[in-house]
């Protein structure tokens, strides 16, 4: 075939943070008569350019904010680019999440119907399909229930195993395999590369190196809204892990070389004191600190707190300054998945701060095999727990 | 092999019919949910839908007629009745399709298809609720002798208005409170300002009498002035709906063409705000 299955040119979008598109009318009002112009804006795509083949099984990889989900939104029509163009040549279906459109108070029947056809399909195509989407979701004896009586388990079964049964010649996937038990998730992997294995184009975003690897033919890696590597998956790889590297080391702008103790450089690593800023909840984590010592017998001590996404503190941990490495070990199965950052300074309590870094080193955890992980996106907490049963 | 064009500079605002069309499924599942969704969690069911009716009619006869003191000319609940059923289902159908955007947002976040299908399909689960209350009328009709006019024929015009004016401002509502959430709080008040400027609980003759010919102009800006009116005299005759009501049907398709082109502007960032 001589046309490209996706072909994406000076692709942008532009969110604009600030007063005027705050949603509220007074905000637009008044920022039509008021000569100020606050609108701080913000290129989450810049200049994005690729050309996807038929047939391709493409991973998408980037840290958080690279531009990976705008490209998915752009891409499945969900929002409009600012500039560029872009050309798709076959039926697409996109899977930004499973269940989209599920309503509690509908069956399980009734709700693949109306997922189906949200989907894209027809209702002809939906009932065509039933017995196998029931047969693949495992909960035929539930399936006259409403869906609110599911457990998350089923209700993730059930949502998978409609998207599973579309028939796009594109297919656009963004991590739903974070969700359900290893077994299921095994049985999506398998049912992902059928699909892809029939010369279809699929496009698939994932934290999840491992099923990156075993699934795609080739993969795309992005930073900062633009493209950094296209090519092979084990070089893409290798670039997503140097761009991430980015996030695992900080150094300060300017380094306090005068003062008694100084931060010079903060590392996240993992067990084998490899950067990185990628965990699953099963690694434990390293936080080195590198320290400029100029007073010997120093009084201070040295300050961590980590935070979660939100900035709120999880914990916190404090240690005489001795040498000038330390480092942190936050043990395996402590942290719950999400994003985290790192708040330090080196102080003598309640007297004096000489030393800060504020929300450095970002770094995040994914969870696929705890027994919280087919909970899917249920808040269960900030931490594992340290309990037992009797 | 289908193919998609994704261009920032198209600046065709135009619905795209033929997407309209593949969607049609779609279209039938999301108003059969909300039939379902509807009736499903109340234990009265359907009673409700009759119930609540029947209370505010009571209620605007004794107001509007017991003592306010209009006079119709076929008895004065069949009238309301009639008025009141097709004002209701345009409220209903106004006020969901408004802020269904809003409501269906985690969808819109997540997924494409046209997103006027979301406001459209208000129109049905509205029909249901009209449906009762025309019953109701029924019921009334004949227990209180009326027989329907001759002019029944352009019953199902008017009622086809009544769908288009309330799917006008509600596509036009639904856009508007996506880029200003305040539109949210606009709806309640355009619903209680509304029935007293319709010709529900009172024949239009009233106003056109009273006042003025330019505020008689200016009440039937209001698109379901003509269309409560019009609805009513198909149904029982009297006095034929002068050339004001053309106002209203002219707003009607201007709401409703101008609604379809201010969505579509809207739709392209609506994930963005959602």
């Amino acid at each position: 075939m001589i046309s490209k299955a996706i072909k994406i040119q000076n692709l942008s979008k532009r969110y604009q943070i600030g007063k005027r598109k705050d949603g509220s009318l007074r905000g637009t009002l008044t920022s039509l008569f008021s000569r100020k112009k606050k609108v701080e804006e913000f290129w989450a795509l810049k200049d994005f350019n690729l050309e996807i083949e038929h047939g391709e099984v493409l991973g998408i990889i980037g840290k958080n904010g690279a531009g990976k989900s705008t490209l998915l939104k752009l891409l499945s029509q969900i929002t409009f680019p600012t500039t560029g163009r872009i050309e798709i040549n076959g039926r697409v279906a996109s899977l930004l999440e499973v269940g989209t459109g599920f309503h509690p108070e509908l069956t399980g029947r009734e709700n693949i119907f109306l997922n189906g056809t949200i989907l894209g399909m027809s209702r002809k195509e939906v009932a065509s399909k039933f017995d196998e989407i029931v047969a693949f979701s495992g909960i035929q004896k539930f399936i006259d229930t409403p869906v609110k009586r599911y457990s998350s388990g089923m209700y993730v079964r059930l949502a998978f195993a409609v998207a599973a049964h579309l028939e796009p010649e594109i297919l656009i996937i963004d991590e739903v395999l974070a969700v359900g038990d290893m077994e299921f998730q095994k049985k999506c992997l398998g049912k992902m590369k059928d699909v892809a294995g029939q010369g279809r184009t699929v496009i698939f975003v994932s934290h999840n190196m491992a099923a990156v690897k075993s699934l795609c033919t080739s993969c795309v890696t992005m930073s900062k809204g633009q493209l950094v590597y296209q090519g092979s998956v084990t070089e893409a790889i290798k670039h997503y892990l140097s761009t991430g590297g980015d996030d695992s080391i900080y150094t300060p702008d300017n380094v306090k070389k005068d003062q008694d103790v100084y931060f010079k450089r903060i590392e996240v690593q993992d067990k084998d004191g490899e950067n990185t800023s990628n965990f699953t909840c099963d690694d434990a984590i390293n936080i080195k600190f590198h320290l400029g010592i100029n007073a010997e017998n120093n009084p201070f001590n040295l300050f961590v707190t980590i935070k979660d996404q939100h900035g709120s503190p999880v914990f916190s941990a404090e240690k005489k300054i001795q040498n000038e490495e330390m480092t942190l070990t936050i043990n395996s199965m402590f942290l719950v998945r999400g994003n985290y950052m790192i708040h330090t300074f080196v102080h003598i309590p309640n007297v004096i701060q000489i030393d800060i870094a504020e929300d450095v080193c970002q770094f995040n955890l994914t969870d696929s095999t705890s027994p919280f992980a087919i909970h899917g996106n249920y808040n269960y907490g900030n931490v594992f727990g340290n309990y037992s049963w009797k | 092999m289908s193919k998609t064009i994704i261009d920032a500079n198209n600046t065709n605002f135009l619905p795209n019919l033929r997407e309209l069309r593949q969607y049609r499924d779609l279209f039938i599942t999301l108003s059969w949910r909300d039939f379902k969704v509807r009736y499903a969690q109340t234990t009265v069911g359907f009673l409700w839908a009759f119930l609540q009716p029947v209370v505010y009619l009571l209620i605007l006869t004794l107001v509007f007629n017991r003592i306010g003191g209009i006079e119709t000319h076929v008895n004065h609940l069949v009238f309301t009745t009639a008025g009141y059923s097709i004002w209701a289902y345009f409220s209903f159908v106004m006020t969901n399709s408004g802020n269904s955007i809003i409501v269906n947002g985690d969808m819109v976040k997540k997924i494409y298809f046209p997103r006027l299908i979301i406001p459209l399909s208000k129109a049905v689960v509205g029909l249901i609720d009209f449906g009762i209350a025309v019953l109701i009328l029924i019921v009334l009709m004949i227990a209180n002798n009326v027989v329907p006019s001759t002019n029944i024929w352009a019953a199902p015009l008017f009622i086809l208005l009544g769908v288009i004016s309330a799917l006008g401002v509600g596509i036009w509502l639904s856009a508007l409170s996506v880029r200003f959430r305040d539109f949210q709080h606009v709806v309640p008040f355009m619903v209680q300002i509304g029935m007293y400027v319709s010709p529900v609980a009172y024949p239009a003759e009233e106003v056109t009498n009273a006042v003025p010919t330019w505020a008689a102009n200016l009440y039937y800006l209001n698109p379901m002035a003509g269309v409560t009116q019009g609805f009513r005299w198909s149904l029982f005759g009297g006095q034929a709906p002068g050339g004001f009501m053309w106002i209203s049907i002219v707003m009607v398709f201007l709401i409703f063409l101008s609604g379809l082109f201010y969505f579509k502007k809207v739709e392209r960032e609506m994930a963005d705000f959602v």
